[in-house]
């Protein structure tokens, strides 16, 4: 019982990270309608970024996380502005856009090749060890404060997308992008922060995960899987059902620890992935997802 | 006359034909004529290998517009199936290839069938799931792959020279199997599902049993490409066979080549082979990242990749014949 509970707290725990990483594939694709392939680029690159900022410039990865935040947003944008804007819209885009953001994440992981070769990295701090002892369970200081952060920005993303006028032309853009350039909303300009925060939220969850995993160039193939798994089931747009989605997901694969062998627990997200889009494609709340 | 006319299908043009023929013939010969170093001429196998593998992608990546990023699982599981059966000596090689490549249909089709009815982005990210999902079963599953140490072939001698020939037949197969898919009813039925499913279906297109058809011929033709690249390298292990990496492979070739043209495909896997040749010798560090780059290029200014390049060139000199 012990041991439940203390896989129900852990599986509690990831799901904070695994929302906020799901949150921002979610935001592009509800509001663009395009599959952002390189959230796993993006990933990797906020992984990376924050092991760099910490390992050479002493900077401990919590307190680094705006400036990723920050880098992360801009080259969202650089690559919405360059790139994607050129695409065209509507069903004839689904493929293309996904060949061209898979392209640019092919890109950012030569890149990360290139520049801090294929070694394993992870980002340890003093306290990455550290527990507190809580209901009787050990939990390391450093899930507890992943999750913390995590459910600070799941709430500041709420509060944005529901109580400001950026909040509401976003919606009002998900919704019919036509109408809102008629109502005089800068439709581009909200394309552009959409996808800029999108990424941003993707190297957030990056820099994250890196201080609890490891990681190399490749990593993020699977946290883009686990993401979209998030959104179909969670539905678009809602911040409540991303985080109850992120804990079913979560609760699978650490309970998947108790009846599968060890090695195989890795391929519980991707049976879940395939799964869910053949028998729940419309997700658990009626969001519907599928065009 | 008219009795040979019965015999040729309508959209079999006879030029068309002559050089396909005509081709195959040069390349037969060429090994003969040539006497070709061993390593080119392996080289060359390899890459009617993955021509072949390209073509085959295309039928439901591009034909049915179904981008499928998990190819490597059905390249894995023939070229696995073959392993195991020419383990055994009992069979002669090429019956290794055929059953692995019905296995590998039969796989396709196992996951296919339900996937399918997803379309876009959606059957995309599903195949990513099936591909990564396989891969891992296949290296932890030591018994039937061998694991991370992988699986040793009997070794035929003669037979790495013989595969020239067999791979050269092979991919004019599944060239004649692209431009017949491509020109058959079936084939116009993947167009319009392509181009939109509810109308298709509501003109009494097959959506289900067309999709299920191609996506079964295009992972067997996989799988047969596995198990010959099983015989040529005499070992395979599951990250190379199985590998996103590999996945990747088909969709560049085809992207590269013109995604949904009918020989675009093989044209990409000819560049695709030669950059990879030249770019791992001088730039190893650079080569996933110019893969990258070119599948951005590709797609932004010319979405048929070389084949629209190709139209293109052929437009201009036409409308220039015209004006003079």
């Amino acid at each position: 019982m012990a041991r439940g509970l203390e896989l129900l707290l852990s599986a509690i725990l990831l799901a904070g990270l695994y929302a906020t990483m799901a949150y921002g594939l979610g935001l592009i694709f509800g509001v663009l309608r395009i599959v952002n392939l390189n959230h796993g680029g993006m990933i990797m690159a906020g992984a990376y970024l924050g092991w760099w900022f910490h390992e050479h410039a002493k900077i401990d990865p919590y307190l680094s996380l705006p400036m990723v935040a920050a880098f992360s947003f801009g080259v969202g944008v650089i690559i919405y502005r360059g790139l994607v804007r050129h695409l065209p819209r509507g069903a004839a885009g689904g493929a293309q856009s996904l060949l061209l953001l898979f392209g640019v994440w092919l890109v950012l992981r030569n890149a990360a090749y290139f520049w801090f070769t294929g070694n394993e990295q992870v980002i340890r701090t003093e306290y990455s060890t550290t527990a507190v002892v809580i209901l009787g369970s050990a939990l390391s200081v450093n899930r507890l404060i992943v999750f913390a952060i995590a459910a600070l920005l799941l709430v500041g993303l709420h509060l944005l997308l529901t109580r400001t006028y950026f909040g509401k032309a976003v919606r009002a853009v998900a919704q019919n992008a036509d109408s809102c350039t008629l109502a005089g909303v800068h439709v581009e300009g909200i394309y552009t922060l959409t996808f800029g925060i999108g990424s941003a939220l993707a190297g957030i969850a990056g820099l994250l995960l890196g201080t609890l995993f490891t990681f190399n160039p490749s990593f993020g193939g699977a946290e883009l899987l686990k993401s979209f798994v998030i959104v179909v089931l969670g539905g678009l747009g809602s911040v409540p059902g991303t985080a109850i989605a992120a804990l079913i997901l979560a609760m699978v694969e650490v309970f998947a620890i108790l009846v599968l062998p060890a090695y195989l627990t890795g391929a519980v997200g991707f049976v879940l992935l395939v799964l869910v889009l053949i028998f729940r494609p419309g997700g658990l709340f009626g969001h519907r997802v599928l065009g | 006359m008219s009795a040979l006319r019965r015999l040729r299908p309508d959209w079999l043009s006879p030029s068309a034909a002559a050089a396909f023929l005509v081709t195959i013939g040069l390349l037969h010969a060429l090994p003969h004529v040539f006497q070709l170093s061993p390593y080119d001429h392996n080289q060359i196998t390899l890459a009617f290998i993955f021509l072949a593998a390209a073509l085959a992608w295309n039928w439901i990546g591009g034909f049915a517009g179904q981008v499928s990023f998990g190819h490597a699982a059905m390249f894995g599981v023939g070229g696995f199936v073959a392993a195991r059966i020419a383990q055994a000596q009992l069979v002669p090689f090429w019956l290794t290839w055929l059953v692995g490549g019905v296995a590998a249909g039969a796989y396709g089709l196992a996951w296919g069938h339900p996937t399918l009815r997803l379309r876009g982005p959606y059957f995309s990210i599903a195949t990513i799931g099936v591909g990564e999902a396989t891969r891992l079963v296949a290296t932890y599953w030591q018994g039937f792959t061998g694991g991370a140490s992988g699986l040793a072939l009997p070794i035929d001698a003669g037979l790495k020279h013989a595969l020239y020939w067999y791979a050269l037949y092979f991919l004019a197969l599944v060239a004649i199997g692209s431009y017949a898919i491509r020109n058959s009813r079936v084939g116009l039925g993947l167009m319009s599902i392509k181009s939109d499913v509810e109308a298709a279906a509501d003109v009494g297109v097959p959506v289900v049993f067309s999709q299920d058809l191609v996506l079964f011929l295009s992972s067997a033709v996989v799988g047969v490409a596995g198990g010959i690249y099983a015989s040529y390298f005499s070992f395979i292990e599951p990250t190379d066979m199985f590998g996103f990496d590999r996945s990747i492979s088909f969709v560049l070739m085809a992207v590269i080549g013109g995604v949904g043209t009918v020989f675009g495909p093989a044209l990409g896997a000819v560049v695709f082979v030669l950059l990879r040749l030249y770019l791992i010798a001088t730039y190893p560090h650079l080569y996933l990242g110019l893969y990258g780059a070119l599948l951005v290029l590709v797609v932004l200014f010319e979405p048929l990749g070389i084949s629209g390049l190709i139209f293109r060139v052929a437009r201009r000199l036409r409308a220039q014949r015209s004006a003079t």
